[in-house]
């Protein structure tokens, strides 16, 4: 026994010691804050030198000025406490180290007495520390995957409209038809990066009644889903086509260089489920072939595989929401394939007032969430 | 000087009163050879927390709040563990034995040498670095005003006085009555050290319901008086009370006091040491 008992301190002793410095802060300098701020408490007062820092570590001094034992706390949101000194006797000083990684609002209090709220005030920290950076690398990866979503698209969008553009060259009505809802399927997923190129999306996806400047014509997939199921082919109508070619090789050619930010992600997840509403749903859109219900699932999915890419940053930030986000998403794709026919979709014309509710009430549940994220992703 | 001195109390009484009944329990059954164990495990306990405390000071580092927390929260649940055992090995040494069956009691309850160190360690040890730094706060003070390392050391002075008074009056009673009350002393001291533990986790953020209260009498028992004080100092009793301190206080207390309080077993029959929940 006698033997072992110094091994014994020593063991201890050499425990403490790794344990402190896998757990001790290095010494705070307050980075551009000038040394530790220092905490004035009294019996009634609690005056600290500034009331804010940088993120890191921040150090404070607290002196204890007044006669009853006091307490020093930092807290945060919902007052978790960041930091705490206890047992500040009269005229006693003691340091306060702490670890704060994100900027926002804090709040400093002394206890007198050991007892209630404490004399409290707000205390700032600024910018952010290391954790932020992890954030950061989660949000990259996020649009570099949406980035690649796109890419996809775009790969298939181009073929999939030059088959179309053929088919119409060749004024093969019938395949043309069949070939429209599916090339768009395409467009509709990507459609806010599109968007994000003011000067394509009217000419791609422009509508008969739309404002437009003077001498700019009504071309793209619209005005080619009218010659096909309204006038029947007109005399420009190939090269309305090679056009729509054109300006699908132009956008393809601008979506390699596009730089999305997560809000942009998060926005255009929210812009497809408003094209929805306010398109597909009144029929508004494909109004000459009522092909709408592709679109609409097209616009889903596109939705969907935006949010997918934010979902790690999500899941971090708001647990409920990406477990609501299934849901709903859920929902919608339920209702969706209830009207499917063969391969694609029945015409919009076939839906009754009923269902058209149906769908309504369903993009809105999922809307509600979606625009949460945006929010969310910028926390 | 009242408050710093009253710090010194609760700090000190913490400490010194599971060592107290300790040292009283082996004086009385005829251990002092065990003794000097005591004292390793107080001595280890002291030189640790100064240790720690000097090594952090020089290296201008301190302890983050989280480890602080962890640190007292952990070694507060494990003393727990060991004062109860503690508690029991008392209970089975408190009917009148033969000496036969008091001899197989003793093999019965292994790790006795080592575990005498670690409860007076624990006891000791747990609220070690919080004393060491605070008297390291009245030290440097020390330079301006003496004030607060008198009041502090007059504290713990007090304390251990107190708890020489325990022990003292322990030995005068006779010993089936020792066992009974200083078991039943025990049995709320380590069930408010428990509290007293999980609290801390609490603050640490490693357990939640830090700010659902059961109780709140800080009104009427203020932290800072003397009798707020020795409440603190002897069961860890805090006038805010988490519902999460409570429940675990009261489930510790149901348990404990319920296989303190029975009948004892035919010796015969094996007895197995309880442990914490």
């Amino acid at each position: 026994m006698s033997r072992r008992i110094p091994a014994a301190v020593l063991t201890a002793g050499a425990a403490a010691a790794v344990l402190a410095g896998c757990t001790s802060t290095a010494p705070a300098d307050n980075a551009g804050g000038g040394g530790p701020i220092t905490v004035n408490a009294t019996d009634t007062a609690c005056e600290v030198s500034s009331t804010t820092a940088p993120a890191g570590k921040i150090s404070f001094d607290i002196t204890n000025a007044g006669s009853k034992v006091t307490e020093f706390y930092l807290y945060g949101e919902g007052d978790r406490i960041m930091g705490e000194v206890e047992n500040i006797g009269a005229g006693l000083s003691r340091n306060l180290i702490v670890e704060v990684p994100d900027g926002g609002t804090y709040t400093t209090a002394c206890k007198p007495g050991m007892v209630g709220d404490g004399v409290r005030a707000p205390f700032t920290v600024t910018g952010s520390a290391a954790r932020q950076v992890d954030q950061n690398t989660k949000l990259a990866e996020a649009t570099a995957g949406y980035k690649r979503y796109v890419d996809s698209q775009v790969g298939a969008l181009v073929p999939k409209t030059q088959e179309f553009v053929d088919a119409v060259k060749a004024k093969n009505v019938e395949q043309a038809k069949a070939l429209f809802p599916v090339s768009r399927t395409y467009w509709e997923r990507i459609e806010p990066v599109a968007e994000s190129f003011g000067d394509i999306d009217p000419k791609i996806d422009g509508r008969e009644d739309d404002e437009r400047d003077p001498g700019v014509g009504f071309t793209g997939y619209h005005r080619l889903e009218k010659d096909l199921w309204v006038t029947g082919l007109q005399p420009d109508s190939p090269a309305i086509a090679d056009r729509l070619q054109a300006d699908i090789a132009d956008l393809a050619n601008r979506t390699k260089t596009v730089e999305l930010t997560p809000v942009q992600l998060a926005n255009g997840a929210k812009e497809l489920l408003d094209e929805v509403a306010t398109g597909k749903i009144t029929g508004e859109e494909d109004r000459y072939s009522h092909t709408d219900l592709y679109d609409f699932k097209a616009n889903v999915e596109g939705s969907q595989a935006a949010i997918s890419a934010l979902r790690p940053v999500i899941d971090e930030r708001n647990k409920a929401l990406g477990a609501t986000l299934d849901a709903r998403f859920a929902d919608v794709e339920k209702l969706l394939e209830n009207y499917r026919q063969g391969d694609g979709f029945v015409l919009y014309t076939s839906l009754n007032e009923d269902d058209k509710k149906k769908m309504t009430a369903a993009v809105d549940a999922l809307a509600e969430p979606v625009s949460q994220v945006a929010g969310a992703v910028t926390a | 000087m009242l408050g710093n001195a009253l710090i010194g109390l609760r700090e000190g009484l913490e400490a010194s009163l599971v060592v107290a009944i300790l040292v009283a329990f082996l004086v009385k059954t005829d251990r002092r050879s065990e003794l000097p164990r005591v004292w390793i495990g107080v001595g280890i306990a002291v030189l640790v927390s100064i240790g720690v405390t000097l090594g952090l000071t020089l290296a201008q580092q301190a302890l983050t709040f989280e480890a602080q927390e962890t640190l007292g929260g952990t070694l507060s649940i494990v003393a727990v563990g060991f004062v109860t055992w503690m508690i029991f090995w008392m209970r089975s040494h408190g009917r009148t034995l033969s000496k036969e069956i008091e001899g197989k009691l003793d093999s019965a309850i292994s790790m006795g040498p080592l575990a005498v160190v670690v409860v007076a360690a624990l006891a000791v040890g747990r609220e070690g670095l919080e004393t060491a730094v605070f008297f390291f706060a009245a030290a440097q003070a020390a330079g301006e005003t003496t004030g607060p390392l008198i009041g502090f050391l007059i504290g713990i002075a007090i304390a251990i006085a107190l708890a020489y008074l325990i022990y003292r009056g322990a030995l005068r009673i006779n010993l089936g009555k020792f066992f009974t009350v200083t078991g039943f002393l025990l049995v709320f001291v380590a069930a408010g050290i428990l509290a007293y533990g999980v609290h801390d986790l609490q603050e640490a953020g490693i357990l939640p319901g830090l700010t659902t209260l059961a109780f709140d009498v800080s009104a009427a028992v203020p932290p800072d008086s003397w009798y707020g004080t020795l409440l603190k100092g002897v069961f860890n009793f805090s006038p805010q009370t988490t519902v999460l301190e409570a429940v675990v206080w009261v489930l510790y207390v149901a348990v404990v006091l319920t296989l303190f309080l029975r009948p004892a077993r035919r010796p015969a029959t094996s007895r197995n040491a309880p442990t914490a929940a």
